[in-house]
């Protein structure tokens, strides 16, 4: 039977037209709606290509890539329309959690129970991650004209016992932080151990006075300017600059943050302009008080690369072939492992 | 201890640059020449900006040795965070609400700690 496999980037479409089209739109919310990708790394790891090993070890030589509104599954026509290609199974992986999860079990336990559809769930419940047969694929396009093809609803769902955790919001993936960095999980910060918990990415630089609390990630040509304090449980990504004697500690710095002189990050998540409180849940504009910002020298190439993003299935042949494309409001990439 | 009424000030936010200066100067000098305690209110600041985050900082200062005793009240968890983030809400106790901040307990002065030590002295049976 042949498989397929597609993984599912969550975006928050809204809120990103809103930072182009508004951007002091934010400067007041008080949700605790997240405002950062779930592709940002976590400790300069990538959760997609964690996805992407996993599927590797199943044997596949490629998968999709789309993206998808938060809480909406892959675009049903699309995964209909695989079905029509010939992918008789198709494993869906929505880039909600992080799972440490064996999928050769995985599709066993789908293939041993022989239900159309199988959801992979722990004691939270879904995990974002599923495999549908020929019948359950050609269903979701077609719900009306099956009525009694299986549905969603029903199947026996796989109960996955090992590690996972959900990265959708500022606070679970602090908590994965946590785990990284206490080995609590099987994911390491990438990085160089240069003491005990303190892992400290290539090309960083940091000043004779930092002080560094471990368990801690300093990330990839990150800057820390003096009497800056880092940690404990504090992840600092690639391309920041920490500002003279500012502390982080239990946060995250997403890529290509500044921060200002003096500040006190404690239990927050700031993305570049933009900062989340953990606790109250509040998303503050730093940016007015000049607090913190974007970097801006990574900017415009990572404006291109977004462009680049959107037009590439257009220009590949296996895009161009794969119909969905044309009829899906995503853009489908299709990715070599 | 006596009870010292509260001086209740709004903060310059959103103001114009000619109001701001006047809103600042009174809001500086009330708390130089204030014998009472001073609120500070922004919760109608929808956010702060860097000279709101310098003001602030200026009137933690102008506290800072004196009898005065000033209270923020930020109205937004926004604002509490900003305060939390520029380390201000460790030299000032920050508020949800004016209400909140006049249920602070008055923390006597130097003085009137002086009357309360006399006055206790002074109580029949005291050592």
């Amino acid at each position: 039977m042949e498989l397929g496999a597609v993984v599912v980037v969550p975006v928050r479409e809204d809120l990103m037209s809103i930072h182009e089209a508004q951007p002091q739109a934010l400067q007041a919310s008080e949700n605790s709606r997240p405002f950062y990708s779930s592709r940002m790394p976590i400790l300069g790891n990538d959760i997609v290509r964690s996805w992407m090993e996993r599927v590797r070890k199943l044997g596949l030589q490629s998968l999709w890539l789309t993206s998808s509104p938060r809480d909406e599954s892959v675009d049903r026509s699309a995964l209909a329309e695989f079905a029509r290609q010939g992918v008789e199974r198709l494993l869906v992986i929505q880039l909600k959690s992080y799972a440490e999860m064996d999928l050769a079990d995985l599709l066993r336990f789908h293939c041993e129970s022989r239900n159309p559809v199988t959801e992979a769930e722990d004691a939270r419940g879904q995990l974002g991650v599923c495999l549908r047969d020929y019948l359950a694929l050609q269903a979701t396009g077609e719900k009306s004209a099956f009525p009694s093809a299986p549905t969603d609803s029903g199947p026996t769902p796989y109960q996955f016992r090992g590690y996972a955790k959900r990265i959708l919001t500022a606070k679970e993936r602090q908590e994965l932080v946590r785990d990284a960095l206490t080995g609590a999980c099987a994911m390491r910060p990438l990085g160089t151990e240069i003491r005990e918990r303190v892992w400290v990415g290539e090309g960083a630089n940091l000043a004779d006075s930092v002080r560094v609390i471990g368990p801690s990630y300093i990330g990839a040509r990150t800057i820390v300017h003096a009497g800056a304090t880092i940690g404990p449980f504090a992840s600092v990504e690639h391309d920041c600059v920490v500002d003279c004697g500012t502390t982080v500690e239990r946060s995250t710095v997403l890529p290509e943050t500044y921060l200002a002189p003096g500040l006190l990050i404690r239990h927050q998540l700031v993305d570049g302009g933009y900062l989340e409180d953990l606790s109250w849940g509040a998303v503050a504009d730093l940016r007015p008080a000049g607090l913190g910002s974007r970097i801006q020298r990574r900017e415009a190439r990572r404006q291109a690369f977004r462009e680049a993003d959107v037009h590439a299935p257009a220009g590949r042949a296996s895009a161009r072939d794969f119909a969905p494309s044309s009829t899906a409001s995503q853009p489908w990439l299709r990715v070599q492992l | 201890m006596k009870a010292t009424p509260w001086t209740i000030l709004p903060f310059p936010c959103g103001a114009s640059f000619a109001d701001r200066r006047g809103l600042r100067k009174d809001l500086l000098v009330a708390l130089r020449d204030s014998g009472s305690p001073v609120i500070v209110d922004f919760s109608s600041c929808g956010t702060l900006n860097h000279e709101d985050i310098d003001l602030l900082l200026e009137c933690a200062a102008q506290a800072a040795g004196r009898e005065t005793k000033v209270l923020f009240v930020a109205g937004t968890r926004v604002n509490r965070v900003l305060l939390e983030v520029t380390r201000i809400s460790s030299l000032v106790p920050v508020f949800n609400s004016v209400k909140e901040a006049l249920a602070y307990p008055q923390i006597p002065t130097e003085n009137e700690v002086e009357d309360l030590r006399v006055s206790q002295f002074q109580k029949p049976g005291s050592a």
